[in-house]
């Protein structure tokens, strides 16, 4: 074929010789995806003859005899340049310019090119993330970005994130970042009424993660800045695939895989427990109760909780578009089952992304997501109802049934097996997520952006508790059906301005922003079912229905200036000034700047010499940054209300019997104001060998001052409280990120790309109002000059080898212990650093990844432990960490004699702290794609298979279920607990991506 | 195609500009938002609705099961002679064994709610006379409950933590005369003595008996709110407190000689039924608004809790005489083995609660008629109170056995109504009555700490006010 076409050109070569005038044609092609490039610049080198291709990518030209050389070029490619010579037709294939797309990043109301950027950005590109199994992309995050710490709060599908950018900033508010999804900050907290114990639901699984083009990470204040008083937790910026000036192409992906537990509870069976219950009623000086141990039945509680879990994902898309529309559509099916029976996650969402020039000089389009989940949801993280906690307390010498053939219960605890088969709780998302927007290009240079915004959820949640279940049993069957709304909406003008004028180059913006957002919630309640038949409150006897609703508002104006001289000295300064609905009347208007300073050495004539440094840029930033979150909708307000839950010790109306009343909620302070964050940054960016090595480091100082706090007051007023700016905290830390090409493949080379983060945070309360602990038995303690997160517990150092007793430190030093006033702060849950190392191998067809996440020197509470490593003072069933117990005088362990005093009651021994310290292969993928000669034959423009584990390998010393648990959720105030917590699971699947 | 796209551009380049303006002129909208589920302070009480739910919202602070609702009727009997606490709640057994700590959730609870109420009658003592919608007599009315309720409460709160002058206590409590809007000097009071507490409650009393109605719009709200036969009922009462027998006899005799007010026939139905002639103030309750005393008095195998007991000795005397009709409303609770009352036994926990009835002012009037020298009188009264509960008249001579004969009825008439702790703090028979009590889960207890006549001040006022002083007994 080849010399076919060699004798074809060498013969029209000929030819053409004599001609003065000639027709070139071709085509150009993506190298990569084998489609013609519409659009691409083709032109005689030194002339201003040429043309562009059309939608094929074809051309034509019309050239002298002469001949030369035809430049081809286009955004995102590599310029291509080729001597005519003889030829008349000259196809070319252009390779994707990975340099350049990575030079241009996302930032808050814009982009921004790479090498002028001052701030500290984190970018994951949507290729990193793909094909790995997660409901949200938050989750995605993981060990991806330096400095960003991400943990799922438990194993539930679609269940709570903990995200912290840069360390927790807030005490009563969230420190949670500002999600952006395409320009629109959106509602990322959990939207679910009924609560089941600790677990939460996360709303950014509305969001298909295949959608992601790229996800930046804004951490300091140079790039948060912009977004005043919602960034001082930082902002993470997801902007979603949009079509391009190309053929269309449709993509199709699936796969599908089985999770597994990657460790069970660690019981005891029927004998060991007896056995172990009969041993310390000795040592108490009681008659054992078990009679014979060993001819006791063995049930095993957790074989009907757990399962293996099906995965399942759909990805259909197209895209394409021409030089006036650019589109994408796609559509995503995900389900996931927990490995918790009766607990699933299934979502079904839609895109539509376009783009379109209908007049020269305007752009409009749209960015619509709509997203349907379906949840069903298990009580689970520390819920005493929960098939989890069931399995873990009920003892194992009971049968699963009694002889009348009802569910064995015990205490308080639900039956598991009941818990599991009658569960039925049920949550709906519908969510709307999209934005229009029309761009006009008033001068070269000069263009105003105008969008509106709509972010809306409604959620529909029902709850039955049938009379099989302990809730239900006592008011014969119970329900509860709620309805909650959240309409958000925005409204962004942005003018920006961006030229250069010789040596000088400026990027400035000026733009306004409103967002007002309405919450609303229905719900009712039913009780006295006539039979388990019915489920709907219609039928139930006892009948009642509440309405609420809250809503707020914030307006703002911001401005940023970027210059840049001679690409060497960089500057920017962003200003943002925010009004919000929450703050107080004294401080109604909120400003937020930030400057930053840059300096490219490597453009400086006596670095160019220096031929191993491509790139070395400095850079300083410094601002303030703000978080709203803390302040309740109407904080700010005196307020009467007609519920008197506020309090905390009483809930229901202040109505007289049947006179409607009212009574005072809350004080007023006009003063209150937002939280705000003082950082200051300093960074280096490296780019050595040919950029093959990339360094990026970060040293950082967050100063939170003014504090959300609610200080007590006198009770003589009436109240208990007034939520306060009152107390700081500091974050301060050291981010690291190295990219590496080790091997840069070529056609037929091995590719092998190492990408690395590590990064520290040290977390400091500086002022407090007065020392509080959090949680039950107030495990948490939170003190001016310790970090956030710290146990507060009486520090173990032993047993005593002769009696077995526990040995704890003596904290006042008065020579005997006293668990009374005894107690300190033995460690927190904060890591001293933590990041993640992914490894991407090409060869020929071939592909593999692997991608190692971890953590080191937090602490973990294995609360579990607690409860069930009791000494034999509770009837509930026994950790096998009871099994290490002190026996007899010589022996050495950390577990003391099984008697009454040494388990007491009023003890909170630190044993149970264990090191959290990890690392994970969270991620494992092998891949192939098929040749392009394959795929031509086959009509396909791109094909690959793959297989891939997640959470494959785990090494830690933590005993629990799950290392990476972060919380109970409940508050944000724990962390690093695991509280009969669902595990994540360990994930295999399988997967086929295709193209034409 | 050229003036199309002008036009285009210039529509355009309008909508824009609108769209920009329009973004600019609504953000002062957006950032005016109104509670929906609460109202700001400034206009909760503005007009005739708003200040009759906020009387109602001052009822229902009365009501709350930190204040009348349970709390402080349990911890009248609980910290005296009559009940025991015998549960897991350690915060009677606290009270029960005089140990109570400052940092005791029932009692700072107690005080928090109280406080709740004072706020709200502040309210509304300065708000109502602004408001234009309201003819004076309503307006008197709503005033005149304001007064009564700080009056009730600013009573509640000095005998609890200040005292009674010439027994125990030379502090009373923080007088908190105006409403609370937002943090300044004045939300850190310091203590009144105990002399113008009682001077403060008078005096509330007094004003609110000027601006009462006599009845309301009907009989239940006649007794479930005040009127100046309320006010003069708890007038006859606070003098028993500053020992002004006179005027005990002036205002009991208004309220017995008032024809809404009556003795009922048969005890067992002034708390079986609601409402009765017997009642002067009766807090309403019900199916939404619960009480909570049968709930801690009732045992778990009837839907309570059981927390608390009749101490054995005072079961003894109650059914010392098996004509006594008040004695047959206990029962026992055989797993536990204790003995609990039923005078709380509705089902759904809708037991009202009695504040002020008039067996109360008889012997409120029988006490004064003692001191004053009218020992007739006196046991005229007493056997009125005895007649009706199924005994013989007393027949008891001398002022000191008539004024125990007295005592040991109000006791017994009245348990179960928080009044016994106050009753012998306020007679000084504290120290020599509540002598070697004996317990059902511990030893007999004994009161020896004078300064332990009342309860602390809750530890999060002493932190959170330094102008606050400590009761000697708890510092």
């Amino acid at each position: 074929m080849k010399q076919i076409a060699t004798v074809l050109i060498l013969i029209f070569s000929a030819h053409l010789l004599h001609a003065q005038d000639r027709i070139l044609k071709g085509i150009v092609n993506s190298q990569e995806e084998n489609t013609g490039i519409p659009g691409v610049n083709v032109v005689l080198k030194g002339t201003s003859i040429g043309t562009t291709t059309d939608a094929n990518g074809a051309y034509q030209l019309s050239i002298s005899t002469k001949g030369g050389t035809l430049v081809f070029s286009s955004i995102g490619f590599q310029n291509k340049e080729v001597v005519i010579g003889n030829q008349s037709k000259i196809d070319v294939a252009l390779v994707t310019d990975t340099k350049i797309l990575s030079e241009v990043i996302v930032t808050g109301y814009g982009t921004q090119a790479q090498k002028t950027i001052t701030g500290s950005i984190a970018s994951v590109s949507g290729k990193a993330i793909e094909n790995i199994p997660a409901p949200s992309s938050d989750q995605l995050l993981q060990g991806r970005a330096a400095g960003v710490q991400v943990s799922a709060n438990s194993g539930t599908p679609g269940g709570g994130m903990m995200v912290r950018v840069r360390g927790t900033t807030s005490i009563n508010g969230s420190s949670d970042p500002l999600y952006v999804v395409d320009g629109i900050p959106i509602q990322s907290g959990s939207l679910s009424a009924i609560g089941l114990g600790g677990s939460t639901t996360n709303p950014i699984a509305d969001i298909n993660p295949a959608d992601i083009a790229s996800m930046e990470i804004l951490k300091d204040a140079s790039a948060t800045a912009i977004y005043g008083a919602r960034a001082a937790n930082g902002v993470v910026l997801i902007t979603t695939k949009r079509g391009a000036n190309k053929k269309a192409k449709i993509s199709f992906g699936t796969y599908i895989g089985t999770q597994n537990l990657w460790r069970k509870p660690a019981v005891v069976d029927g004998t060991t427990f007896e056995t172990l219950i009969n041993e310390a009623s000795v040592n108490n000086g009681q008659k054992a109760p078990y009679a014979n141990p060993a001819g006791t039945i063995n049930t095993d509680w957790r074989e009907p909780v757990f399962q293996n879990g099906l995965l399942r994902n759909h990805d259909l898309s197209i895209t394409g578009g021409t030089d006036k529309i650019q589109y994408l559509v796609s559509v995503n099916n995900f389900f996931q089952e927990a490995v918790i029976k009766g607990s699933d996650f299934k979502r079904t969402s839609g895109r539509v992304n376009l783009d379109f020039t209908p007049i020269n000089k305007v752009k409009v389009g749209t960015s619509v997501l709509f997203s349907r989940n379906f949840r069903n949801r298990v009580r689970n993280d520390d819920n005493i109802s929960g098939a989890l906690e069931g399995s873990f307390f009920l003892p194992p010498n009971l049968p699963f049934y009694q002889a009348n053939g009802s569910y064995t219960k015990f205490g308080t605890f639900e039956s598991p097996l009941a818990a599991v088969e009658h569960n039925d709780i049920t949550m709906s998302t519908n969510r709307f997520l999209a934005n229009v927007y029309a761009q006009y290009d008033i001068i070269p240079g000069l263009s105003l952006r105008s969008s509106f915004s709509l972010d809306y959820s409604n959620i529909q949640e029902d709850l039955y508790d049938d009379t099989f279940l302990n809730n239900g049993a006592a008011v014969n069957g119970s329900a509860r059906s709620v309805n909650t709304r959240d309409d958000n909406w925005v409204q962004e003008n942005v003018l920006t301005f961006q030229r250069s004028f010789g040596n000088h180059s400026i990027n400035a913006l000026v733009g306004t922003s409103v967002q007002e957002s309405v919450f609303s919630r229905t719900s009712a309640t039913g009780q006295q079912f006539p039979s388990n038949d019915f489920r709907k409150i219609i039928s139930a006897a006892v009948q009642t229905g509440t309405s609420e609703g809250s809503s707020w508002g914030i307006a703002s104006v911001f401005g940023r200036f970027v210059y840049d001289y001679k690409n060497k000295y960089l500057a920017t300064v962003n200003v943002r000034r925010d009004g919000s609905s929450r703050f107080g009347v004294a401080n109604r208007w909120g400003t937020f700047p930030s400057v930053a300073v840059g300096w490219l050495l490597s453009e400086e004539s006596f670095m160019k010499s220096v031929s191993a440094i491509n790139v070395l840029k400095l850079r300083a930033s410094y601002g303030f940054t703000g978080n709203q979150s803390g302040i309740t909708n109407f904080q700010s307000l005196g307020l009467w209300g007609g519920n008197l839950n506020d309090l905390g010790d009483v809930s229901g109306s202040s109505a007289y019997v049947n006179l409607p009343g009212t009574a005072p909620v809350q004080l007023a302070n006009p003063n209150l104001k937002w939280e705000t964050t003082e950082q200051t940054n300093v960074g280096l960016d490296v780019g050595l060998l040919k950029n093959r090595l990339k360094i990026t480091a970060d040293y950082y100082v967050k100063n939170t001052r003014d504090l959300l706090l609610a200080v007590p007051v006198p009770r003589t007023s009436g109240f208990n409280t007034l939520v306060q700016n009152y107390g700081s905290v500091q974050n301060s830390g050291v981010e690291l990120g190295i990219n590496a090409d080790v091997m840069r493949g070529g056609a037929d080379k091995l590719d092998w790309n190492v990408n690395f983060n590590i990064a520290t945070n040290r977390n400091r309360l500086t002022k407090l109002a007065a020392p509080f602990t959090v949680y039950n038995r107030d495990i948490y303690r939170y003190e001016e000059g310790y970090s956030m997160y710290s146990f507060y517990f009486h520090e173990q150092t032993g047993v005593n080898r002769e009696t077995g007793a526990p040995i704890f430190t003596d904290v006042n030093a008065d020579g005997k212990f006293d668990a009374n006033v005894d107690r300190k702060i033995v460690g927190n849950a904060n890591p001293d650093f933590f990041g993640g190392i992914t490894n991407t191998l090409a060869y020929k067809g071939f592909d593999l990844m692997f991608f190692f996440q971890y953590s080191y020197g937090n602490m973990q509470l294995h609360w579990n432990r607690f409860f069930q490593e009791h000494g034999g003072t509770r009837n509930t069933n026994f950790m096998t960490s009871q099994l290490d117990r002190w026996q007899k005088p010589g022996d050495e362990t950390m577990i003391p004699k099984m008697t009454a005093e040494n388990y007491s009651g009023n003890l909170r021994p630190s044993r149970f702290l264990e090191d959290g310290s990890y690392m994970r292969l969270k991620n494992l993928s092998i891949g192939y794609s098929l040749p392009a000669t394959l795929l031509s034959k086959i009509k396909l423009s791109s094909a690959r298979v793959y297989v891939s584990g997640q959470n494959v390998l785990t090494f830690t010393k933590y005993t629990g279920l799950d290392p990476e648990l972060t919380g109970t959720a409940a508050t944000n105030l724990t962390q690093g607990i695991e509280f009969y917590t669902m595990p994540q699971p360990r994930v295999y699947m399988a997967g086929i991506n295709v193209s034409f | 195609m050229y003036p199309f796209k002008i036009d285009a551009m210039k529509r355009l380049n309008h909508i824009l500009l609108t769209t920009a303006l329009c973004s600019v002129l609504t953000a002062c909208d957006v950032l005016d938002q109104e509670p929906q589920a609460e109202v700001s302070e400034s206009v909760a009480v503005t007009n005739l609705k708003g200040a009759t739910a906020a009387m109602a919202g001052m009822y229902n602070q009365l009501q709350d099961g930190n204040y009348y609702g349970r709390n402080f009727v349990l911890m009248g009997d609980v910290a005296a002679d009559i009940s025991q606490s015998v549960g897991t709640w350690d915060f009677y057994r606290e009270m029960d064994t005089y140990v109570t700590a400052p940092a005791n959730r029932e009692n700072a609870a107690m005080w928090t709610r109280a406080y709740r109420a004072v706020n709200i009658a502040n309210t509304l003592i300065e708000a109502v006379p602004t408001l234009t919608d309201i003819p004076d007599a309503t307006k008197n009315a709503i005033l005149g409950q304001a007064y009564f309720i700080r009056g009730l409460t600013f009573f509640d709160l000095t005998r609890s933590y200040g005292g009674v002058p010439g027994v125990v206590g030379t502090m009373g409590i923080p007088l908190v005369l105006k409403p609370s809007k937002q943090v300044d000097d004045s939300l850190f009071p310091s203590r009144a003595t105990l002399v113008e507490s009682y001077a403060q409650v008078e005096s509330d009393l007094l004003k609110s008996l000027e601006l009462l109605p006599e009845t309301h719009a009907n009989i239940t709200t006649t007794r479930s709110q005040a009127v100046k036969g309320t006010a003069r009922a708890l007038l006859s009462r606070l003098y028993l407190y500053t020992n002004k027998p006179q005027k005990v006899i002036e205002y009991a005799n208004l309220v017995i000689n008032d024809s809404k007010y009556a003795l009922l026939g048969s005890y067992e139905s002034i708390f079986s039924g609601a409402f009765s002639t017997e009642s002067i103030f009766e807090l309403a309750f019900g199916s939404t608004d619960q009480s909570g005393l049968r709930n801690w008095y009732f045992p778990s195998s009837l839907g309570g809790r059981g927390d608390i007991a009749i101490h054995e000795g005072f079961y003894a005397e109650l059914i010392a005489n098996p004509n006594d009709v008040r004695g047959k409303m206990t029962a026992r609770d055989n797993v536990v083995g204790v003995y609990y009352s039923t005078k709380y036994q509705k089902a759904g926990n809708i037991d009202n609660v009695h504040i002020l009835r008039i067996a109360e002012v008889y012997l409120n009037r029988a006490e004064a008629l003692a001191q004053t020298g009218d020992l007739t009188g006196a046991l005229a009264d007493l056997n009125r109170i005895r007649t009706r509960a199924g005994l013989a008249a007393s027949t008891v001579t001398g002022l000191q056995p008539t004024l125990q004969a007295i005592w040991q009825e109000r006791k017994i008439e009245l348990a179960f109504e928080g009044h016994r702790f106050f009753d012998l703090v306020r007679t000084n028979q504290a120290l020599t009555k509540l002598v070697a009590v004996a317990r059902k889960n511990g030893p007999p207890i004994t009161l020896t700490n004078a300064g332990r006549q009342v309860f602390p001040i809750p530890l999060a006022d002493i932190d959170s006010n330094k102008n606050l002083d400590q009761n000697e007994g708890y510092r």
